[in-house]
């Protein structure tokens, strides 16, 4: 296993992660490397996410 | 009385109500069958005996005093296990949860139990409903009873094959990314992910909270909607609950689909992927036969179906990514390896990414919005391809984007997956009709009429009878 996947697994906390996991996470992020090439990043400024908050609480 | 394997939910009721059958009798029937069987299916995590045949003597007591609750009194039903029941192990099909125990009813158990539903156990499920099939876990993979080789679908898999075996007549499944309809896909009976907002998810444990759909799982299209009725409806303790009126489900069930418009949605199947030639047939059989019951047909286009599986399958890893951190980094060793490797693809995400996602996803909603303007409901496929074997690696990873099933989870459509033949090796084959959003008894109309029509609901998994 590259040094490298190990510390980048380190760097995200993820330092029990063993040799099997290692290359498990490996093919998980060439993976989703895939899906995030389709991903457009010119969307327009102004284009909202799908994510909504709400305050909470009593008018004052 | 014989014959009660594969008993619907619509005629059990009758019987009941009609003190023709007794809950009781139904419910030992339906338990010795279990007992029998399963151990080839391996659909069950636990049996709660007790509990069933304790709730089957209170609904005939009760029926017996002339109070019949409704169409779900005395019908036995089962959970996936990542459903709370107050004071049984909800495991997600995973050590990480082995010893952990519900304090409360999920939302839909307690209005499944209310409506007078005889729970029968909890089911196996793919590791917290995105690893799977997984033999290393501590219970097996649920099998697929068309042919116990065979991937039963998932992640709802012991939902899809308890329903395949006769174990039961209704189930609920989750749905993040396809997991009731997979399993209804190739298991051969009927699933339908509800609208986002539906169904309360309160109590269901979470895989991606902006995705996660709760929904019935039953053999025939007029039971699913007799099980959506029971459990739709506002919940403020959701927050993504939709305060929305809940109509009859069965009202249009018998109207037919004359001057319905239907939209068919080609290109998911046909040119973005290709699916299997006897699934593809089956898909276009369907089409002509909903033309010739008077349907109107037209053919609809969308953004490609990659563009909606590679948005949702983002945001999925982050948001499941979120859940299982801390459990990820303490104890990774504690999961089976396909939920691990899946799970883990959302540490590479950055917040970025995320939230590019996020915000395509209104535009991929708005897109289907337009193409959608002028029909009632769609039609496309579900899975590309009938079931593969359960020990074949690379075709069980093929099959997470050999589908057309994210589509819906990203625009929050409901979308219905029905029985739709069969392929040469026996395998059964599927279709999904797609609504607007709230529009499930559209769905279920056009669901029927097929239903009716093509009449696959009536087969049987070869040696498992009555």
């Amino acid at each position: 296993m590259s040094p490298e996947l190990r510390h980048k697994a380190e760097a995200l906390g993820l330092d029990r992660l063993s040799d099997e996991h290692l290359s498990q996470l490996e093919r998980a992020t060439r993976m989703m490397g895939a899906q995030l090439k389709r991903l457009p990043r010119d969307l327009p400024p102004t284009q909202e996410p799908s994510l909504i908050f709400r305050a909470k609480g009593g008018h004052k | 009385m014989s014959g009660l394997a594969y008993l619907g939910v619509a005629e059990a009721a009758q019987l009941i109500r009609a003190k023709k059958l007794s809950p009781l009798e139904y419910a030992k029937a339906l338990l010795g069958r279990i007992e029998r069987l399963d151990a080839h299916y391996n659909t069950f995590i636990m049996t709660t005996a007790e509990i069933a045949l304790d709730a089957a003597r209170e609904a005939e007591a009760e029926i017996a005093r002339g109070h019949w609750r409704g169409p779900f009194h005395g019908i036995p039903f089962a959970l996936k296990d990542i459903i709370d029941v107050g004071g049984l192990p909800t495991t997600g099909h995973s050590k990480i949860l082995a010893d952990h125990t519900a304090a409360t009813d999920a939302l839909v158990s307690s209005r499944l139990k209310a409506a007078g539903g005889v729970f029968l156990g909890k089911l196996a499920t793919h590791e917290f409903a995105i690893g799977g099939p997984s033999f290393d876990l501590p219970w097996p993979p649920a099998r697929n009873p068309w042919n116990r080789d065979y991937f039963p679908g998932g992640s709802s898999s012991g939902s899809g094959a308890g329903l395949a075996a006769g174990f039961f007549p209704a189930t609920l499944g989750t749905d993040t990314g396809g997991s009731i309809r997979n399993p209804a896909s190739q298991c051969g009976i009927t699933g339908m992910k509800p609208t986002y907002g539906r169904v309360s998810r309160r109590g269901v444990f979470p895989l991606a909270f902006s995705l996660d759909h709760v929904g019935p799982m039953t053999r025939s299209v007029r039971d699913n909607a007799l099980m959506l009725q029971v459990i739709a409806g506002h919940d403020p303790a959701d927050p993504a609950s939709a305060d929305e009126p809940v109509p009859d489900f069965c009202d249009d069930l018998d109207r037919g689909v004359k001057g319905v418009k239907i939209g068919v949605i080609r290109h998911f199947y046909a040119k973005d992927m290709e699916a299997h030639p006897e699934q593809l047939a089956a898909i276009e059989g369907a089409v002509s036969l909903l033309a010739a019951h008077g349907a109107e047909i037209r053919e609809i286009h969308l953004p490609p179906l990659q563009d909606f599986s590679a948005c949702g399958q983002i945001i999925l890893a982050a948001e499941a990514y979120a859940v299982h951190e801390q459990w990820l980094k303490q104890r990774p060793q504690d999961y089976g390896a396909r939920a691990r490797e899946r799970l883990l693809a959302g540490s590479s995400l950055t917040a970025a990414d995320y939230l590019q996602a996020v915000r395509w996803r209104l535009k991929l909603r708005d897109a289907a919005a337009t193409a959608f303007e002028k029909i009632d409901v769609a039609i496309t496929a579900s899975s590309l391809d009938p079931a593969c074997r359960i020990d074949d690696d690379e075709a069980l990873l093929a099959t997470y984007s050999r589908q057309a099933r994210m589509p819906w989870n990203v625009t929050g459509q409901p979308a219905l997956v029905i029985p739709a033949g069969f392929a040469g090796s026996g395998l059964p084959l599927s279709l999904q009709i797609v609504g607007h959003p709230f529009g499930e008894a559209a769905v279920y109309r056009v669901g029927a009429t097929y239903e009716d029509a093509a009449g696959w609901t009536k087969s049987r998994p070869p040696g498992l009878d009555d």
